[in-house]
Protein backbone atom coordinates (compact mmCIF):
# COMPACT_ATOMS: atom_id res chain seq x y z
CA UNK A 1 0.00 0.00 0.00
CA UNK A 2 1.24 3.41 -0.80
CA UNK A 3 2.44 5.14 2.48
CA UNK A 4 1.15 8.51 2.91
CA UNK A 5 2.51 11.44 4.93
CA UNK A 6 0.62 10.61 7.87
CA UNK A 7 3.11 7.52 8.33
CA UNK A 8 5.70 9.78 9.12
CA UNK A 9 4.96 13.32 9.99
CA UNK A 10 5.51 14.20 13.64
CA UNK A 11 2.71 15.87 15.19
CA UNK A 12 2.66 19.02 16.88
CA UNK A 13 5.75 21.87 15.80
CA UNK A 14 7.18 24.31 18.05
CA UNK A 15 7.11 27.61 16.70
CA UNK A 16 7.08 31.23 17.94
CA UNK A 17 5.39 34.52 17.02
CA UNK A 18 6.50 37.18 14.10
CA UNK A 19 6.77 39.92 17.35
CA UNK A 20 9.49 37.54 18.96
CA UNK A 21 13.59 38.55 18.80
CA UNK A 22 15.61 37.05 16.45
CA UNK A 23 17.43 36.20 19.68
CA UNK A 24 13.97 34.56 21.71
CA UNK A 25 14.15 32.57 18.27
CA UNK A 26 17.30 31.36 17.81
CA UNK A 27 17.21 30.37 21.66
CA UNK A 28 13.92 28.36 20.89
CA UNK A 29 15.61 26.45 18.10
CA UNK A 30 18.49 25.63 20.26
CA UNK A 31 16.68 24.64 23.41
CA UNK A 32 14.40 22.31 21.75
CA UNK A 33 17.26 20.91 19.16
CA UNK A 34 15.49 22.23 15.79
CA UNK A 35 16.48 23.64 13.02
CA UNK A 36 13.56 25.25 11.88
CA UNK A 37 10.88 27.43 13.82
CA UNK A 38 7.07 27.78 12.31
CA UNK A 39 6.17 31.08 13.00
CA UNK A 40 2.33 31.51 13.36
CA UNK A 41 0.21 34.03 14.75
CA UNK A 42 -2.65 34.48 17.32
CA UNK A 43 -5.54 32.25 15.73
CA UNK A 44 -2.35 29.42 15.54
CA UNK A 45 -2.00 29.97 11.42
CA UNK A 46 0.76 29.63 10.03
CA UNK A 47 2.51 33.08 8.28
CA UNK A 48 6.14 31.08 7.88
CA UNK A 49 9.00 29.75 9.02
CA UNK A 50 12.79 30.54 10.09
CA UNK A 51 15.30 28.31 9.38
CA UNK A 52 18.86 27.86 10.72
CA UNK A 53 19.58 29.59 7.54
CA UNK A 54 17.86 32.43 7.94
CA UNK A 55 18.79 33.21 11.22
CA UNK A 56 21.90 33.56 9.78
CA UNK A 57 20.54 36.62 7.87
CA UNK A 58 20.72 38.50 11.73
CA UNK A 59 23.74 37.82 11.90
CA UNK A 60 25.73 41.47 12.44
CA UNK A 61 21.73 42.95 13.38
CA UNK A 62 20.59 43.65 16.70
CA UNK A 63 19.24 40.24 17.36
CA UNK A 64 17.03 41.90 20.30
CA UNK A 65 15.56 44.51 18.45
CA UNK A 66 15.10 41.94 14.54
CA UNK A 67 11.88 40.67 14.86
CA UNK A 68 11.20 37.15 13.63
CA UNK A 69 9.09 39.30 11.23
CA UNK A 70 11.65 40.84 9.97
CA UNK A 71 13.91 37.72 8.63
CA UNK A 72 10.68 34.73 8.20
CA UNK A 73 9.98 33.28 4.97
CA UNK A 74 6.49 33.81 4.15
CA UNK A 75 5.52 30.38 3.27
CA UNK A 76 3.34 28.61 1.02
CA UNK A 77 4.35 25.18 0.30
CA UNK A 78 2.28 22.73 2.81
CA UNK A 79 0.98 19.48 2.70
CA UNK A 80 -1.69 17.00 3.99
CA UNK A 81 -1.67 14.22 6.02
CA UNK A 82 -3.56 11.79 3.84
CA UNK A 83 -1.00 12.91 0.91
CA UNK A 84 1.49 10.09 -0.67
CA UNK A 85 5.18 10.35 1.04
CA UNK A 86 6.05 10.42 -2.61
CA UNK A 87 4.43 13.87 -3.41
CA UNK A 88 5.69 14.88 -0.15
CA UNK A 89 9.33 14.04 -1.03
CA UNK A 90 8.77 15.75 -5.01
CA UNK A 91 7.91 18.67 -3.21
CA UNK A 92 11.01 18.89 -1.03
CA UNK A 93 12.96 17.86 -3.58
CA UNK A 94 11.09 20.84 -6.18
CA UNK A 95 11.35 23.29 -3.73
CA UNK A 96 14.92 22.24 -1.94
CA UNK A 97 13.52 22.04 1.88
CA UNK A 98 14.30 19.45 4.50
CA UNK A 99 10.73 19.91 6.63
CA UNK A 100 7.67 20.09 5.13
CA UNK A 101 4.61 21.94 6.95
CA UNK A 102 1.29 19.32 7.17
CA UNK A 103 -1.67 21.02 7.88
CA UNK A 104 -5.19 19.62 7.55
CA UNK A 105 -7.27 18.65 4.74
CA UNK A 106 -9.89 21.33 5.31
CA UNK A 107 -9.37 23.53 2.00
CA UNK A 108 -7.49 26.87 2.49
CA UNK A 109 -6.84 25.51 6.09
CA UNK A 110 -3.52 27.05 7.23
CA UNK A 111 -3.65 25.48 11.13
CA UNK A 112 -0.61 23.23 11.70
CA UNK A 113 -1.02 19.50 12.08
CA UNK A 114 2.81 18.74 12.28
CA UNK A 115 5.89 18.50 10.86
CA UNK A 116 7.61 15.88 7.96
CA UNK A 117 10.92 15.72 7.95
CA UNK A 118 13.43 14.99 5.66
CA UNK A 119 15.64 13.45 8.13
CA UNK A 120 12.81 10.98 9.53
CA UNK A 121 12.52 9.68 5.37
CA UNK A 122 16.43 8.70 5.12
CA UNK A 123 15.67 7.08 8.37
CA UNK A 124 12.75 4.58 7.31
CA UNK A 125 15.17 4.41 3.84
CA UNK A 126 17.78 2.84 6.01
CA UNK A 127 16.21 0.18 7.38
CA UNK A 128 13.46 -0.56 4.66
CA UNK B 1 35.62 35.34 25.40
CA UNK B 2 37.30 38.50 24.16
CA UNK B 3 38.47 38.45 20.83
CA UNK B 4 37.60 37.44 17.62
CA UNK B 5 35.64 34.12 17.26
CA UNK B 6 36.75 32.27 14.59
CA UNK B 7 34.86 28.98 12.93
CA UNK B 8 37.55 26.56 15.20
CA UNK B 9 35.89 27.55 18.44
CA UNK B 10 32.41 26.61 16.89
CA UNK B 11 33.19 23.82 14.75
CA UNK B 12 32.64 20.27 15.16
CA UNK B 13 35.84 18.48 15.39
CA UNK B 14 35.80 15.04 13.27
CA UNK B 15 34.07 14.13 10.56
CA UNK B 16 31.74 11.19 9.72
CA UNK B 17 32.19 10.39 6.40
CA UNK B 18 31.26 7.35 3.90
CA UNK B 19 33.16 6.59 0.81
CA UNK B 20 32.40 6.76 -2.62
CA UNK B 21 31.61 3.58 -3.46
CA UNK B 22 29.58 2.86 -0.67
CA UNK B 23 25.94 2.51 -1.37
CA UNK B 24 23.09 5.06 -1.00
CA UNK B 25 21.30 2.16 1.89
CA UNK B 26 24.86 2.31 3.82
CA UNK B 27 24.89 6.13 3.67
CA UNK B 28 21.16 6.38 4.96
CA UNK B 29 22.36 4.27 7.82
CA UNK B 30 25.01 6.29 8.63
CA UNK B 31 22.91 9.54 8.92
CA UNK B 32 20.40 7.87 10.86
CA UNK B 33 22.62 6.23 13.61
CA UNK B 34 24.26 9.34 13.89
CA UNK B 35 21.81 12.05 13.67
CA UNK B 36 23.62 13.78 10.79
CA UNK B 37 21.99 15.89 7.92
CA UNK B 38 24.82 15.46 6.05
CA UNK B 39 27.73 13.21 5.05
CA UNK B 40 31.65 13.74 3.73
CA UNK B 41 32.32 11.55 1.15
CA UNK B 42 35.88 10.81 1.63
CA UNK B 43 38.02 9.24 -0.57
CA UNK B 44 40.68 6.42 0.81
CA UNK B 45 43.01 8.53 -0.02
CA UNK B 46 41.97 10.68 2.96
CA UNK B 47 40.57 13.46 0.43
CA UNK B 48 37.13 15.13 0.56
CA UNK B 49 35.47 14.59 -2.76
CA UNK B 50 31.61 15.73 -2.02
CA UNK B 51 28.78 16.09 0.18
CA UNK B 52 25.42 14.16 0.63
CA UNK B 53 22.77 16.02 2.38
CA UNK B 54 18.75 14.29 3.00
CA UNK B 55 17.77 15.77 -0.65
CA UNK B 56 20.17 13.92 -2.28
CA UNK B 57 19.23 10.84 -0.77
CA UNK B 58 15.55 10.96 -0.58
CA UNK B 59 15.27 11.57 -4.23
CA UNK B 60 15.58 7.79 -4.21
CA UNK B 61 12.70 6.80 -2.12
CA UNK B 62 11.26 3.52 -3.30
CA UNK B 63 14.35 2.97 -5.71
CA UNK B 64 16.82 0.29 -5.11
CA UNK B 65 19.14 2.13 -2.86
CA UNK B 66 21.70 -0.86 -2.93
CA UNK B 67 22.44 -0.27 -6.26
CA UNK B 68 23.25 3.40 -6.48
CA UNK B 69 26.77 4.73 -5.35
CA UNK B 70 27.32 7.62 -2.80
CA UNK B 71 29.54 8.96 -5.74
CA UNK B 72 26.74 9.11 -8.20
CA UNK B 73 24.92 11.15 -6.27
CA UNK B 74 26.87 13.71 -4.05
CA UNK B 75 27.73 17.40 -4.89
CA UNK B 76 31.31 17.79 -5.60
CA UNK B 77 32.35 19.71 -2.73
CA UNK B 78 35.01 22.74 -3.50
CA UNK B 79 34.86 25.20 -0.96
CA UNK B 80 38.35 24.99 1.41
CA UNK B 81 37.58 26.66 5.49
CA UNK B 82 40.74 27.60 7.20
CA UNK B 83 39.69 26.81 11.17
CA UNK B 84 41.15 29.75 11.58
CA UNK B 85 38.66 32.21 9.42
CA UNK B 86 36.84 34.52 11.83
CA UNK B 87 33.23 33.35 12.22
CA UNK B 88 32.54 36.20 9.93
CA UNK B 89 33.93 35.05 7.19
CA UNK B 90 32.34 31.71 7.24
CA UNK B 91 28.96 32.91 7.87
CA UNK B 92 29.31 35.70 4.68
CA UNK B 93 30.08 32.08 2.64
CA UNK B 94 27.04 30.25 3.38
CA UNK B 95 24.80 33.22 3.05
CA UNK B 96 26.51 33.94 -0.52
CA UNK B 97 26.41 29.82 -1.27
CA UNK B 98 23.30 29.17 0.49
CA UNK B 99 24.95 25.95 1.71
CA UNK B 100 23.96 24.76 5.38
CA UNK B 101 27.37 23.11 6.10
CA UNK B 102 31.07 24.21 5.66
CA UNK B 103 33.98 21.11 5.52
CA UNK B 104 37.06 22.65 7.42
CA UNK B 105 40.29 21.74 6.06
CA UNK B 106 43.83 21.29 7.72
CA UNK B 107 46.07 24.35 6.36
CA UNK B 108 49.26 22.53 7.07
CA UNK B 109 48.09 18.85 5.42
CA UNK B 110 46.44 20.11 1.78
CA UNK B 111 43.51 21.52 1.17
CA UNK B 112 41.09 18.01 0.51
CA UNK B 113 41.94 17.15 4.45
CA UNK B 114 38.88 17.70 6.64
CA UNK B 115 39.01 18.10 10.07
CA UNK B 116 36.18 19.17 11.07
CA UNK B 117 32.05 20.67 10.36
CA UNK B 118 30.52 23.75 10.52
CA UNK B 119 27.02 23.84 10.31
CA UNK B 120 24.44 26.83 10.36
CA UNK B 121 22.98 25.14 13.37
CA UNK B 122 26.54 25.61 15.00
CA UNK B 123 26.21 29.27 14.11
CA UNK B 124 22.66 29.72 15.53
CA UNK B 125 23.53 28.70 19.14
CA UNK B 126 26.18 30.90 19.13
CA UNK B 127 23.95 33.45 18.19
CA UNK B 128 21.48 32.48 20.68
CA UNK B 129 23.99 33.33 23.31
CA UNK B 130 22.44 31.33 26.32
CA UNK B 131 24.54 31.78 29.24
CA UNK B 132 26.61 28.88 30.62
CA UNK B 133 24.19 27.25 32.91
CA UNK B 134 20.88 28.82 31.62
CA UNK B 135 20.35 25.70 29.32
CA UNK B 136 18.63 23.49 31.72
CA UNK B 137 16.41 26.99 32.79
CA UNK B 138 15.05 27.80 29.49
CA UNK B 139 14.38 23.73 28.71
CA UNK B 140 12.32 23.37 31.90
CA UNK B 141 10.71 26.86 31.47
CA UNK B 142 9.83 25.59 27.93
CA UNK B 143 8.37 22.09 29.12
CA UNK B 144 6.43 23.82 31.87
CA UNK B 145 4.61 26.57 29.10
CA UNK B 146 5.01 24.37 25.44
Amino acid sequence: MEARVMSLMRRGAVTCTENMSVREVAQIMVVNRIYYCVVVNEDHEVLGVISARSILRGFGMDLDRTKAGDILLHYTVTITPRSPLKEAINLMCRRKIEHLIVVSDHPGSKTILGLLHAEDIVARMATE
Amino acid sequence: MEGTTRVCDLMHKGVVFCRPEDNLKEVAGIMKENGLRSVVVMHESGEVWGLISLLEIIRFYGEDLEGISAESVMQPYKIHVDPQWPIERSIELMKKRRIEHLIIVDPHAGPKRPIGLLSSYDIVRYMAHIPSGQFEHMLRLHTANP
